[in-house]
């Protein structure tokens, strides 16, 4: 596996696992950026209840979260969300489709749960550059979304593009460094002959770029922004939309995930070279430099 | 305090068993396993280097991110330029680079969490060097910034699993457990949440044997010239879940089966994988003989004789007299292989002669004058025996003290990975 998958496992396996054999259950569990999750059978084993918590949701529904949700699930919504959570959705399990490709597109789409709650901004944006590109008019509306308790991602559409902007920290001084170098390699990898249609990436540090700069942001060194510019052609249709949303959503955990791998690849090649030094220490070593000593009576000294 | 569930990890020798606090069961239970580039075989464990120094360009390479973990790790192995590896052997981290990587992939991919948001309770084996758990310590503060961590000795957290069973009324960490997975069977006792390292007992009989064991009776009645040879194996081990169960009296059970076999012979349908050629076979003794090796090992094995209980009450002798009591009070199992019904009936039974018989001994011998009260014994089977060191995780990180007992990232980067081998034990009501 190389890249994320923008679908939730838990929810993918719970749900064919219990589509073949349902039984009561109720287990909670999480998704990035601290959304939480809970799967239960309240009432009877056939009718399952997944509930979501987004600390953003309020944002997410002003930016249209709902509109999307209700496009995607229909019915499938609940008007009253379980106490605690913010959206909640109830799937019986007698009325999932029987035929075996019908169910897995249902129960990958339910999997995209927090994917497609989090697409709503960027739909809007996208709409939002079509009507600006119609009016020939200049910015649109600046959504924010602060989906983490220090990062957030900023979304601005113009009359011929869509910028998203994502604030990172980092907590950890080695992340910092790493991640920085990273950004600012991601800029550079643009620049290879491949890459040409990949979005532009631009990359800031400390200095929000000028689309949030009135915002007033906090400076310090740990903060970077990285900037994308989505072109018209990056969501031209309905299916490149959705994977540039779903790359782009993902492009904290991604980073992050990357951060991780290659820390974990020095460290096995430190790990490699104390090794190898250790072999040329060893060799350093006397071989056997204690010879038996005997005393007069032949008897033998023993180290105590 | 974080809202966010702490993150349980039970990595086995075979399989690993993960999922999130409060929850009943592990979100995902799959082989300990990493396919990464390169052959199994190969000597130098390290990744290769990149071959030549050149433009940072040119070496964009995925080397880092090239690796898959679980039931896809086994799925890749036939895939030309992979090469499976099981990083933990005996139950203890043999290859770091690999369970780095393999941690990774988990908490990334499986449990989609970012750990710096996380709280994580680990396990380890009994007797498990310090250094161990250094190392784990680092790589999860370091390479993963996690916020907390606390690493719980697996027999331990079987002992906190067992709280579920309504017979448990004091929530001790005092007992033995018998872990039985796949591999080894181990008998381990525990006074106050500690476990006595100088009296633990392996004993070489497990599920796998009991799996070869079906398949030797099966073969020997010739049931299986009807099934596929390379399902042989496969159809032993649903023989031995599905049917099996420990019985009280084994010359009973004989007489019981030949005066009705049709009552109790069962019938085993299965279907060949390949070609869907539908079979069946009769399963007899074994339903009954298969677990009890664990009681007669003569039946299965020429090298290993002692039977369990035996074993169990060795194990309690060699403890110190204060818990002795304690121990044989809180007998705990714990793994797949205890599974099978009235397990825990018979082991009493058993265990409870051995300690009478020793007791009336001990009369006779002071000539009757003192008279012994008796040594309660009692074996606890609960349901959540399958997995109950993950289910004794769940429980205890579910618990408020859980955070308190931690080594946040704090502490770590004040003292340094030694912080880690000290830990506090909590959740006990007897503390």
């Amino acid at each position: 596996m190389i890249l994320l998958e923008a679908h939730n496992v838990i929810i993918k396996t719970t749900l064919a696992d219990k589509l073949n054999k349902p039984s009561t259950l109720e287990v909670s569990f999480v998704d990035y950026d601290g959304v939480r999750f809970r799967l239960s059978t309240p009432e009877r084993k056939t009718l399952l209840l997944l509930s979501m918590h987004i600390r953003c949701w309020d944002e997410l529904v002003k930016y249209g979260a709902l509109d999307v949700l209700r496009r995607e699930y229909g019915s499938l919504l609940r008007d009253q969300a379980e106490a605690g959570f913010n959206v909640s959705m109830e799937i019986d399990l007698e009325q999932v489709p029987a035929g075996a490709e019908d169910r897995e597109a249902f129960i990958n789409s339910i999997a995209l749960f927090k994917r497609n709650a989090l697409a709503a901004p960027f739909e809007q944006g996208f709409k939002n550059q079509k009507e600006l590109e119609a009016a020939n008019a200049g910015q649109g509306e600046l959504m924010q979304i602060h989906y983490r308790d220090e990062e957030a991602i900023y979304i601005q559409a113009a009359d011929d593009r869509v910028t998203v902007i994502f604030s990172t920290v980092f907590r950890d001084e080695t992340d910092r460094i790493l991640g920085k170098v990273f950004l600012q390699e991601f800029v550079d990898a643009r620049r290879l002959p491949a890459l040409q249609n990949a979005p532009q990436v631009l990359y800031s540090n400390r200095d929000p770029p000028l689309e949030i700069r009135h915002l007033n942001l906090p400076k310090s060194e740990d903060i970077g922004y990285v900037t994308f510019v989505l072109f018209p052609r990056h969501f031209s249709n309905s299916s490149v939309t959705a994977t540039t949303i779903s790359h782009v959503q993902l492009f904290r955990d991604y980073l992050h995930y990357h951060i991780k791998c290659s820390k974990a690849y020095m460290h096995s090649r430190m790990r490699h070279r104390a090794a190898e030094f250790q072999k040329v220490l060893n060799r350093a070593k006397q071989e056997n430099t204690s010879t038996e000593k005997k005393t007069v009576s032949g008897r033998t000294m023993v180290a105590r | 305090m974080s809202q966010l569930a702490p993150i349980i990890c039970d990595n086995g020798t075979g399989y690993s068993k993960i999922g999130f606090a409060g929850n009943s069961d592990p979100s995902f239970v799959f082989p300990t396993a990493i396919a990464t580039r390169g052959s199994p075989t190969q000597s130098s464990r390290a990744p290769a280097v990149p071959s030549k120094p050149g433009h940072l360009a040119s070496k964009r390479g995925v080397e880092d991110l090239d690796f898959f973990i679980g039931d896809e790790a086994l799925a890749n192995a036939r895939t030309p330029g992979y090469g499976v590896h099981y990083p933990i052997r005996h139950g203890m981290i043999d290859n770091w680079d690999h369970m780095e990587r393999y941690w990774e992939q988990v908490i990334f991919k499986y449990l989609r969490a970012e750990p710096e948001d996380h709280y994580f309770l680990l396990t380890e084996p009994p007797l498990n060097p310090p250094e161990n758990r250094e190392q784990t310590a680092e790589i999860f503060f370091e390479s993963f910034n996690i916020k907390g961590l606390y690493i719980a000795v697996q027999a331990v957290l079987a002992l906190a699993a067992s709280w579920t069973s309504p017979r448990v009324m004091d929530r001790t960490l005092t007992g033995t457990v018998i872990d039985s997975g796949d591999g080894v069977t181990h008998v381990i006792p525990c006074a106050e949440g500690y476990v006595i390292g100088s009296a633990i007992k392996h004993i070489p009989i497990a599920g796998r044997d009991i799996t070869q064991f079906v398949l030797n009776l099966l073969r020997e009645r010739g049931e299986t010239t009807a099934t596929p040879p390379e399902d042989q194996l496969k159809i032993a081990s649903k023989v031995k879940e599905n049917y099996s169960y420990v019985c009280q009296d084994i010359v009973k059970e004989f007489r019981k089966y030949d005066a009705e076999p049709y009552k109790y012979f069962e019938r085993f349908e299965g279907e060949h994988s390949v070609t869907g050629r539908q079979y069946s076979i009769d399963v007899g003794y074994e339903r009954f003989l298969a677990p009890e090796i664990f009681f007669n090992p003569e039946i299965y094995s020429s090298d290993f004789l002692t039977p369990l209980p035996d074993i169990v009450d060795d194990v309690i002798q060699q403890s110190p007299i204060d818990v002795r009591r304690g121990l044989y009070k809180n007998i705990v199992l714990s793994g797949g292989s205890t599974m099978f019904q009235h397990f825990g009936n018979r082991l009493k039974r058993d265990l409870k002669q051995l300690v009478d018989r020793r007791l009336d001994a001990s009369v006779l011998a002071s000539g009757s004058t003192s008279k012994s009260s008796g040594v309660e014994v009692d074996v606890i089977s609960h349901k959540r025996q399958r997995y109950a060191v993950w289910f004794g995780g769940s429980l205890l990180a579910d618990l408020p003290e859980f955070y308190t007992s931690c080594h946040t990232k704090a502490q770590y980067d004040e003292i340094g990975p030694s912080i880690c081998r000290r830990y506090q034990i909590f959740g006990s009501a007897t503390q």
